[in-house]
């Protein structure tokens, strides 16, 4: 494919799904540091895929470029210093109880980066896009089952994460 | 915690609305990375580097790795001659499977008062593999005499074994180690690509471009001493790679330890493509040679290692070290093998650890996994403090070791040995407690 044809095609992709994944690295992220940084892994990522985003498949793509792009700025900054970056705080709430969530959605987020892409993908589309399974499954080319199994696996491994942590 | 509580954390994610700048954020980012794209392939500009300096908020270590993919995705565009990064090193560095390198260590003085001098030369070429694990050779030179004494040093991950072969003695050792000592073995035997990251993690400048062995090479430097987990002062880290491949080609290091010993050392002759077998990996051990010693553990690098090697150090002692980085460790517990300032005790059991049997001296020398604990806090930035020379076995409460392992929270290691968990505001209370 011609350099200016790649460049047309990636034009509409972004067009198409910037919502979309400023929307997901900012619910996986929580953070503008991570945020940009996921960002531009994506961007990348979408170009140099470019040829692959024009069928059916491409929002599935799109979901993997994000979830690859998250897990390598959250890579970079959890090799970088070990901290997990804060969650702004509503100053009405008492504080422990701040402190509690931001840091629960905090761990939550950072083991999501972790997670097998498929588990990722599955957990991220359920709980933090509210898509049904049937969509789930069409994303990750497998059946409702299959998304349920996902989904379910990946709660598992947060859950004992979590439970580890706290 | 249970599956509610867990929905709630994730439903309350999903449901976040974007904040304004973060959608301006994106808006840069994308337009920015559109713009670089359309940029005419013209020699000289633009600067890669300007892509990502436009967006406020962007780490520049993590922009050299889009910019490095961008590079190697695009080799029709033209190269900045400045926009090397560590970032972007260690992301080529990573994509090799298997490499070389050779270091050269040259050690001068003693490490303190009433210390033998050990001047000591040493060579080691190192073969690691992501898939069979790593193989060490090491020559090591008297500087009086010029003899070479050699050993071969296999980690096998996946065995969980690190097996060394003394030709000279006709010997050979076995250690087991545990899951998350092979990373930290890497640590220690200055893999590139942990070098790098230890790099990242400080204060570092870029040097001008230089030219080594004809090769056209960019050059970062620190001084920062956590970048060997605090085992030495005065430190200087430099490493130069190859301003076309971006791979390194050459690293120095510099720095004191104790008193008066100079360590400095070379890494150099990095081969990036090597290709390997299982085989290479596999320790044979000749019929005619005899186990120095077996199924020695390595030293736990971990808060359980740390208990352990503190409780035998008061053990024989009735104290605890004075200092936990390793150079003063060293010294104190080489104060118990040459049978200087310790107890009765421990005199006794001095000749039974000259007799080399396995368990006694590493018993001997188990302390120092308290100290390879100490240099890992140090490295990872998790602020360690350890108060050994005021706090003694019988000040129970008192806090003896603490780090940072979250936001507002630390972990304590008191004066009985007990640990525990605390709050920022709780540690401060403890540490205000007068000894007992």
């Amino acid at each position: 494919m011609k350099h200016s044809e790649r460049l047309e095609l990636f034009e509409n992709v972004r067009a198409r799904y910037s919502v979309f994944l400023t929307s997901v690295l900012w619910k996986l992220t929580g953070d503008k540091e991570l945020f940009t940084e996921a960002m531009q892994y994506s961007l990348f990522g979408i170009w140099r895929n470019v040829e692959k985003l024009k069928g059916e498949k491409a929002g599935a793509y799109i979901y993997r470029i994000a979830l690859t792009a998250n897990s390598k700025a959250w890579r970079n900054r959890v090799g970088r210093n070990g901290e997990i970056p804060n969650d702004p705080i509503d100053p009405g709430e008492d504080a422990d109880e701040r402190l509690d969530r931001a840091e629960a959605a905090a761990i939550v987020r950072r083991e999501i980066s972790r997670l097998p892409k498929k588990q990722a993908g599955a957990v991220v589309m359920r709980y933090l896009e509210q898509q049904d399974y049937q969509a789930i499954a069409e994303k990750l080319s497998c059946s409702k089952a299959g998304a349920r199994s996902n989904v379910s696996r990946a709660m598992a491994t947060l859950k004992s994460k979590l439970a580890a942590l706290v | 915690m249970n599956d509610d509580r867990l929905e709630e954390i994730l439903n309350s994610i999903g449901a976040e609305e974007i904040p304004a700048e973060v959608r301006r954020i994106a808006q840069d980012a994308s337009n920015n990375f559109n713009k670089f794209l359309r940029q005419p392939n013209q020699p000289a500009k633009p600067s890669l580097l300007e892509l990502i300096m436009r967006s406020r908020t962007t780490k520049l270590a993590a922009a050299a790795v889009i910019i490095i993919a961008v590079l190697l995705g695009l080799p029709f565009l033209p190269k900045s001659t400045s926009n090397i990064t560590l970032a972007g090193v260690l992301e080529r560095v990573e994509q090799a499977r298997a490499f070389m390198y050779k270091m050269k260590i040259e050690m001068t003085g003693s490490m303190g008062q009433n210390m033998p001098a050990m001047d000591q030369n040493m060579e080691m070429t190192t073969i690691i593999s992501n898939e069979f694990g790593m193989k060490m050779e090491t020559t090591t030179v008297d500087p009086n005499t010029g003899e070479k004494t050699g050993q071969t040093t296999y980690i096998i991950p996946g065995e969980k074994i690190a097996v060394t072969l003394m030709p000279d003695k006709k010997k050979y050792m076995q250690f087991e180690f545990g899951d998350d000592l092979f990373a930290k073995m890497k640590k220690q035997n200055n893999d590139p690509r942990e070098m790098i990251k230890q790099m990242m993690a400080c204060e570092y400048t870029e040097l001008a471009r230089s030219t080594i062995d004809g090769v056209e090479v960019d050059g970062f430097q620190t001084t920062d001493p956590t970048v060997i987990g605090g085992v030495g002062e005065n430190v200087t880290l430099t490493l130069w790679v190859d301003a076309e491949s971006w791979l390194p080609v050459r690293s120095e290091i510099d720095f004191d330890m104790g008193e008066k010993m100079k360590v400095h050392g070379v890494v150099s002759e990095f081969n990036w493509d090597l290709p390997v077998t299982a085989e290479d990996f596999n320790p044979v051990i000749p019929d005619d040679f005899e186990p120095m010693v077996t199924g020695m553990q390595m030293p736990k690098i971990s808060e359980e290692g740390l208990i352990e090697g503190l409780r035998l150090f008061a053990e024989f002692s009735g104290r605890y070290p004075k200092k936990l980085s390793m150079v003063e460790l060293a010294q104190e517990t080489m104060a118990f093998m040459t049978n200087r300032d310790v107890p009765e005790k421990i005199k006794e059991k001095i000749p039974q650890a000259r007799g080399l049997d396995g368990d006694e001296v590493m018993k001997i020398t188990q302390p120092l996994q308290c100290g390879f604990f100490y240099m890992m806090l140090v490295q990872d930035k998790k602020e360690p403090v350890y108060h050994g020379e005021s706090v003694g076995p019988d000040d129970i409460g008192a806090v003896l070791m603490r780090w940072k392992t979250a936001q507002n929270e630390y972990r304590v290691i008191f004066g009985d040995l007990s640990a525990g968990t605390v709050t920022g505001e709780q540690l401060a209370e403890l540490e205000k407690q007068p000894l007992k």
